[in-house]
């Protein structure tokens, strides 16, 4: 091309992602510090900060709640939410026009009022002890991801193949897991990180469903940031940027780096 | 405001395959050439090059004298047609025909005055405050040829500007483009893998191949005299016999082919034939002969399909498998032996690959 | 004809009634009755509204929140823009690069994120070790829970997000479309200016729509960077429903961001589909 790049915009983006990776990078070097208070560069270099992740009973509660409550959220949101998917791109002749507005809806309600409602209505009104309430605020959380990244990639998908199967003798409900459902893999796929990451990191639903010793990860972090400034937290931070790499390289292995770009 | 175009000796890469090869071009003031071949064989690279959008490895591009191998797009003034019409969408159709103008300064009213007339050229002055999003694919196109005629470019290029029509806009199309371009007298080069349209549109036309010009000629020559058996094949010459001469009597070549088939050709009908050659004809140039002692190729017939004009007929032969036609008045039966007699005014003599 | 069509819609809806049940039961349910809480008081349908705007301090808590976000999407919105078009333009394995360095921000949790910024900003920061290392200071700056502490955070947040929102917009454009504009004589400057910085506007709003609806009713960013001297909306929330148990304060103040949410959203992607000329 001889359409080229002015070196001022070359020179500003270079900044640009400096900014981006820099923090992280700090954060990196501060969990490895030997000193007490957090710092960088470390002063010298220790691993005993990761090692008092999993000395603090808070932490490993929590990290254990985390975990569950993303697994379950995002089973049961890919579980109600791959049919709905499927409804609403299969039958959209069929089905009302509100019912696909109904699941972009979620996106005007903030996180944190969700979280709060649920709190008033389901935990404290409707007596939902506070487990079973963080997880239908993270289910809530993560189902308009599912269903519209599985909804992008069944409307490329093409229906009358989904037909010929039928006309070749194959039961509709056989046809969805043998036909349909392997074209949309990597959708699922997409749907499934996308999701996991999103109530992993969450803070704004959780920060109301929490109680007596049913806690998340990142409100955790914040308690603790309130009380300590230790390098404890910059570990953790690792451990969660470790998950965060590990989840990219599953997108690699499965969909392709290229994948996120969309 | 005419100029040739010469395009010298044009190599160029992607990464590391070569996708044009040695490639030159003469396209003579007001000449139309189209270049045609299949995808990849180089001549949308060939007018990316000429744009300027790509760089050559080497070789050189001047326009009426001037050279442009290391000018940028934007002052090659080169006036272009795409395949996707290319229309900015946020623009009206006069504020596309006028962006040209605009980017060379010309002033708000002077400008939509010439794009206006501009667009009452190519019909549609009443649609002139539409965004192209409304339009049909017809009328896209020609706002698009409105477009780059209105900065009178000294070149026009067209990169397959009709393939996305249908066919009968397509015929209606490609006489509009040649009647503006002709009115203009402005020199031009059109990329298509469309034989017909590449025919009925050009002075001359280039056929391609593998980042190289196989022969460029005119139509007529194309369609009648192709150099060369890529050629023949292109133009569709159905039967490419390879032969060797095995005999020479004065005039006449007595010549060999796979299967021990031969053929006495004589070069007073035949012209000059070399001492390897590809025999090649279409299926209107070997014809079906149910007498076992004339003078061709001895055929057992195929399949027979009607054509309306002729009958023609599967063969299979010594020689390999081959199209012939055959008289309406005398239908063959599938099974039935004969001989396939080329025609000499419809036979090429051509240069092995 | 007419039995297969009731066929498809009931085997449509059932297949949608879990998640349909899902978002109207736990999600439109609870947040309808938190807005309608707050026009069932004593004092007046609109009393709680009263009472909120009639308080200096909340009325302060709102500007803040307005100003933090609004400065937040201008400066995302043009970074991010900037940054943008240079990825998208530039060549394969580097693009490649840079979308996956500004992924993996975006994929680390707000917390590690706004928590990074601690370090920085604070008083034996990084960044007041490295002022008083150069001499520019001999004492500390308190940076931390300040206001712009607060938008550096957010737009670190937020600029990878606008990034991935341009790129995608940006390669939407056309190729041609861009070359288009170079052989009719536009210099890649004019090419910027009159083609694709427009064709990128529909996208560049939906961006900011994003980027002001996240930050203004964030809160762990302000929390951890502004902390009780700069209360926003949503640290204010937390503390008006979980430290003063003051719920139709926070039902309040959930309604007003319900509204702003929805008023910023409905309004943008008007004007935007209105500036998507591709649209039609």
């Amino acid at each position: 091309m001889t359409n080229r790049l002015h070196p001022a915009l070359i020179g500003f983006t270079i900044l640009v992602y400096l900014f981006l990776m820099g923090p992280l990078v700090i954060v990196f070097g501060a969990a490895l510090s030997d000193t007490t208070y957090l710092t960088f560069p470390p002063q010298g270099l220790t691993l005993h900060w990761f090692q008092n992740i999993f000395e603090i009973s808070a932490f490993r509660r929590t990290i254990v709640t985390s975990l569950q409550i993303a697994f379950l959220a995002t089973a049961i949101a890919l579980v109600i939410g791959i049919p709905a998917a499927y409804a609403l791109n299969r039958y959209r002749i069929q089905l009302p026009a509100w019912l696909s507005t109904l699941f972009v809806l979620p996106i005007l309600v903030p996180e944190i009022v969700l979280g709060f409602s649920l709190l008033r209505s389901v935990a404290v009104d409707a007596s939902v002890p506070i487990f079973l309430a963080l997880l239908i605020g993270h289910t809530l959380l993560v189902l308009p991801y599912c269903v519209r990244v599985i909804s992008a990639s069944l409307a490329s998908f093409d229906f009358s193949i989904e037909e010929a199967a039928v006309s070749l003798g194959s039961p509709p409900a056989k046809t969805f897991f043998t036909i349909v459902l392997p074209n949309v893999r990597s959708g699922v796929i997409a749907a499934f990180i996308l999701a996991f990451i999103t109530s992993i990191n969450d803070v704004s639903v959780s920060l109301f469903l929490t109680g007596p010793g049913i806690s998340t990860l990142p409100i955790q972090i914040l308690a603790h940031v309130e009380q300590f400034f230790d390098p404890t937290i910059a570990s953790v931070s690792v451990l969660l940027m470790l998950l965060t790499v590990a989840v990219m390289a599953i997108v690699e292995r499965t969909l392709g780096l290229t994948f996120l770009a969309k | 405001m005419t100029y040739p175009l010469t395009v010298e000796h044009l190599t160029a890469h992607y990464g590391t395959s070569k996708v044009l090869d040695d490639l030159s071009l003469n396209v003579a003031a007001g000449e139309l050439v189209s270049l045609l071949g299949a995808s990849g064989c180089g001549k949308t690279t060939t007018l990316r090059l000429i744009a300027g959008f790509l760089e050559p490895t080497s070789g050189s591009i001047t326009l009426g004298g001037r050279d442009l191998t290391k000018l940028p797009a934007h002052k090659r003034h080169i006036g272009l047609v795409f395949q996707n019409y290319a229309l900015f969408p946020h623009l009206s159709v006069r504020d596309n025909v006028a962006f040209g103008l605009k980017q060379r300064g010309v002033a708000g009213e002077e400008r939509n005055r010439r794009a206006g007339a501009m667009l009452e050229r190519v019909g549609l002055a009443e649609l002139a405050d539409r965004l192209p999003g409304a339009l049909s694919g017809g009328q896209k196109q020609r706002v698009a040829l409105a477009r780059a005629l209105v900065i009178e470019p000294p070149l026009l290029m067209f990169d397959e500007p009709l393939s996305n029509l249908d066919a009968k806009l397509r015929i209606d199309m490609r006489v509009e483009i040649r009647q503006l371009q002709r009115a203009n007298g402005t020199t031009s080069v059109y990329v298509t893998h469309d034989q017909e349209e590449a025919f009925s549109i050009s002075d001359r036309v280039a056929i391609m191949n593998q980042g190289r010009i196989m022969q460029l000629d005119t139509p007529e020559a194309l369609y009648q005299r192709p150099a060369n058996a890529f050629v023949a094949r292109f133009v569709g010459f159905e039967n490419l016999i390879a032969m060797k001469v095995a005999r020479r009597e004065g005039e006449n070549v007595t010549a060999e082919a796979a299967g021990g088939v031969t053929l006495t050709l004589s070069q007073a009908r035949f012209g000059e034939i070399p001492d390897e050659f590809v025999l090649g004809t279409r299926a209107d140039g070997l014809v079906v002969d149910a007498d076992p002692q004339a003078d061709g190729i001895p055929a057992t017939l195929g399949l027979r399909t009607y054509l309306g004009r002729a009958y023609q007929y599967q063969c299979e032969t010594p020689a390999g498998h081959l199209l012939a036609n055959g008289a309406l008045s005398a239908p063959l039966e599938s099974g039935s032996t004969a001989r396939l007699v080329p025609v000499p005014d419809q036979c090429c003599i051509l240069r092995p690959e | 004809m007419q039995v297969r069509n009731a066929l498809k819609r009931f085997a449509g809806w059932g297949l949608s009634t879990p998640a349909t049940l899902a978002v109207v039961l736990f999600l439109i349910v609870p947040v309808a009755i938190t807005i309608a809480s707050t026009f069932a008081e004593d004092g007046g349908v609109l009393a709680p509204y009263v009472a909120f705007f009639s308080s200096g301090f909340r009325r302060a808590v709102l500007w803040r929140t307005l100003e933090i976000s609004l400065a937040t999407t201008a400066i995302s919105v043009v970074v991010g823009f900037l940054t943008a078009y240079v990825v998208s333009r530039s060549p394969g394995r580097i693009k490649s690069l840079l979308i996956i360095a500004a992924v993996f921000p975006l994929l680390t949790g707000v917390v590690v994120r706004s928590f990074a910024w601690l370090i920085i900003l604070g008083r034996n920061g990084i960044l007041n070790n490295f002022l008083v290392w150069i001499g520019v200071t001999d004492q500390p700056f308190a940076m931390l829970y300040t206001q712009w502490s607060v938008v550096v955070a957010m737009v670190y947040l937020f600029v990878p997000l606008m990034v991935l929102t341009l790129v995608g917009v940006l390669e939407n454009i056309p190729d041609d479309v861009v070359q288009a504009s170079a052989s009719l004589g536009a210099s890649p400057f004019a090419t910027f200016r009159q083609v694709i910085f427009p064709l990128a506007v529909p996208g560049l709003i939906v961006g900011a729509v994003l980027v002001f609806t996240g930050s203004f009713t964030s809160y762990a960013t302000p929390q951890l960077l502004g902390g009780e001297r700069q209360m926003v909306m949503g640290t204010l929330m937390y503390q008006r429903a979980m430290v003063a148990f003051d719920w139709v304060g926070a039902s309040t103040i959930a309604t007003i961001m319900v509204a702003v949410t929805v008023a910023v959203v409905l309004i943008m992607t008007r004007t935007a589909r209105r500036l998507n000329p591709m649209a039609t």
